[in-house]
């Protein structure tokens, strides 16, 4: 037979390059991961699998669950809670499965997000684990800067990129007491040439310390209830209910509830931060709800 | 020790009423009250847990002019009682029927006014003995004929009845898990109400007054850890009577670093209705405690 024959005969494709996750940019929950990673190809690839496994279970091979048919580089899995997975990720094309990719871990303990550089004020600058937000001392307002949908222009803030999944998510947050500083949750739109709190696509605690005294704002809409509280937190925790539609606030020093909105969450929100003096908030991310806090 | 073995029938108790609600069940019981020397009533309510176990207690006191009944009648209690598990106590605020001369003359000082204090001069010292009576005959009375854990107790009341938990828990670190309280009579030897009562239950010896007053005793409280929630209504005639003072108390306890958590609920007033809007966020809180 003639090989030289038009059309009866070219090479397979190649099977594609293992994918790169971005395990900085996960985000989990205790019922979900939600993960994303480079193509690692530069050619197209027809879809991706995402391969589970729980770790440190008794077996020695523990039982891989596989994710098929993944469109796009990102994929929402349903985790079990309080357990710790292995993830890999694998690209197809005609030419088969890639290698798998290097592998991520995700603790279904809490919830753990990671900060959003793309909305962070140029005056914060967040450390290299992702958890600590900093405002350094500044001399000049450096002019006005351009509006902007996406980065904070006037408040001093950042938002976290929660899980988009319901239930209750838990997180904590240390600051100094005479920080200025504001911390609560936000839609993803809240205006960005605004305060926090100052309209109703924010909910959250502010606490200004002036004249040696401490104040505490629990602002949405630009209202706030009046509360006193006499021992100032250094240590606050943020419950998020969807299911309840609440969002509570308190000071986990000594386990006191401080205040709880009734918010209707008709979009999934974000953790925000905002520094209104220099200083420095650190998040603590993976913690299981608190017994004590369980009750609101 | 004295109460338990001597005399089988002081500690008897009479069942006055007894209705169901919200799956357990709202009693009224009299006794013969040995601090106070006379018949007194108490209500009790017994959730639906207390059928098969021990369950914490909570202690409510009233405000001036109150019984036993305002409380288990008027503030819609029962339902976060019942889901929470609490067994809650609510006494009268007085002693009653004693013949004391002059005891019925003013609605906020005698009948109705016991001020939660251990009277020392004459006509009220033999009758009006409500601190011993809510702190030491109450208890020993409703941990002997009732289920309760006598370990987790809590105590929170209104105004004259705000006053009394306030002082109750500075004056007995760590018998309390926690305190609430609703517009309640912060600084009793600067306001009107107080000065009446402690010159007349406690003469002229202002040291003595010093000694039920909440602001006072906060300035010296060397105790455990306590988590005190405070509901006062803006438009509080009392309040803006000079009466409550709130602000004198949290000063000292924002000084003596005790945690307070005080709300000022715009709109409202001292009533009932009040207590009625918040009494949930208050059983919460003490559930938080007692049920840890």
């Amino acid at each position: 037979m003639n090989r030289t024959a038009v059309g009866l005969s070219f090479p397979l494709p190649l099977a594609p390059s293992p994918p790169v996750i971005k395990s900085k940019e996960i985000r989990s929950c205790e019922e979900a991961a939600l993960i994303c990673w480079e193509s690692g190809n530069l050619n197209p690839v027809d879809s991706y699998t995402v391969e589970l496994t729980q770790a440190e279970t008794p077996e020695a091979s523990g039982v891989t669950e596989s994710v098929v048919g993944i469109p796009t580089c990102e994929a929402l899995v349903q985790l079990q809670p309080r357990q710790s997975y292995t993830i890999y990720v694998r690209a197809l094309n005609m030419g088969g499965p890639s290698a798998r990719s290097q592998p991520a871990t995700v603790h279904t303990t809490g919830s753990y997000f990671h900060l959003n550089e793309q909305t962070c004020h140029p005056w914060l600058t967040i450390s290299e684990d992702g958890l600590t937000v900093v405002r350094s001392e500044r001399k000049t307002s450096a002019g006005e800067l351009p509006a902007s949908n996406t980065r904070f222009t006037r408040c001093v803030a950042v938002l976290g990129n929660l899980i988009p999944v319901r239930g209750r998510h838990y997180w904590e947050v240390e600051v100094d007491e005479r920080l200025d500083y504001t911390v609560g949750v936000a839609f993803e739109d809240v205006p960005k040439q605004e305060d926090l709190g100052a309209d109703s696509l924010s909910w959250c605690l502010r606490h200004t310390f002036v004249s040696s005294r401490h104040k505490y704002e629990f602002l949405h809409n630009k209202t706030t209830p009046d509360i006193r509280i006499t021992v100032s937190p250094r240590k606050i925790g943020i419950l998020l209910d969807y299911e309840n539609s609440k969002l509570s606030f308190f000071n986990m020093d000594i386990s006191q509830h401080l205040y709880t909105f009734s918010c209707q969450f008709h979009q999934f929100v974000h953790p925000c931060f905002s520094l209104e003096k220099p200083g420095c908030l650190k998040i603590h991310n993976g913690i299981s709800v608190p017994k004590h806090v369980t009750c609101y | 020790m004295r109460l338990i073995f001597t005399n089988r029938r002081r500690m008897a108790l009479k069942q006055i009423s007894s209705n169901k609600c919200f799956g357990g069940l709202q009693k009224v019981f009299e006794h013969d009250s040995v601090e106070l020397n006379c018949k007194m009533k108490f209500a009790v309510y017994l959730p639906p847990k207390a059928e098969t176990g021990k369950c914490p207690a909570l202690y409510w006191l009233s405000g001036l002019t109150c019984t036993e009944q305002n409380f288990i009648s008027k503030s819609g209690y029962h339902q976060a009682a019942s889901e929470h598990g609490l067994v809650v106590i609510a006494p009268d605020t007085s002693p009653r029927g004693c013949n004391i001369k002059g005891e019925d003359e003013s609605w906020d000082f005698g009948t109705g006014a016991g001020f939660y204090v251990d009277a020392t001069e004459d006509p009220w010292k033999t009758n009006y003995r409500m601190y011993s009576y809510v702190t030491e005959e109450l208890p020993q009375l409703i941990n002997a004929n009732f289920p309760v854990d006598p370990q987790r107790m809590s105590i929170f009341g209104h105004s004259m009845g705000g006053h009394g938990a306030l002082i109750c828990a500075l004056k007995n670190p760590g018998k309390y898990k926690s305190v609430s309280a609703f517009a309640p009579i912060c600084n009793p030897v600067l306001c009107p109400w107080g000065k009446k009562a402690f010159s007349g239950y406690l003469g002229t010896d202002q040291n003595k007054w010093k000694a039920y007053d909440a602001t006072h005793l906060v300035k010296s409280y060397p105790g455990s850890q306590l988590d005190i929630l405070i509901d006062q209504g803006k438009e509080d005639q009392f309040l803006s009577d000079g009466q409550l003072l709130p602000d004198n108390f949290i000063t000292a306890c924002t000084e003596k670093k005790i945690p307070v958590v005080f709300r000022l609920q715009e709109g409202y007033d001292h009533s009932y209705y009040f207590i009625a809007t918040f009494i949930a966020d208050h059983i919460r809180h003490h559930a938080k405690y007692l049920n840890a």
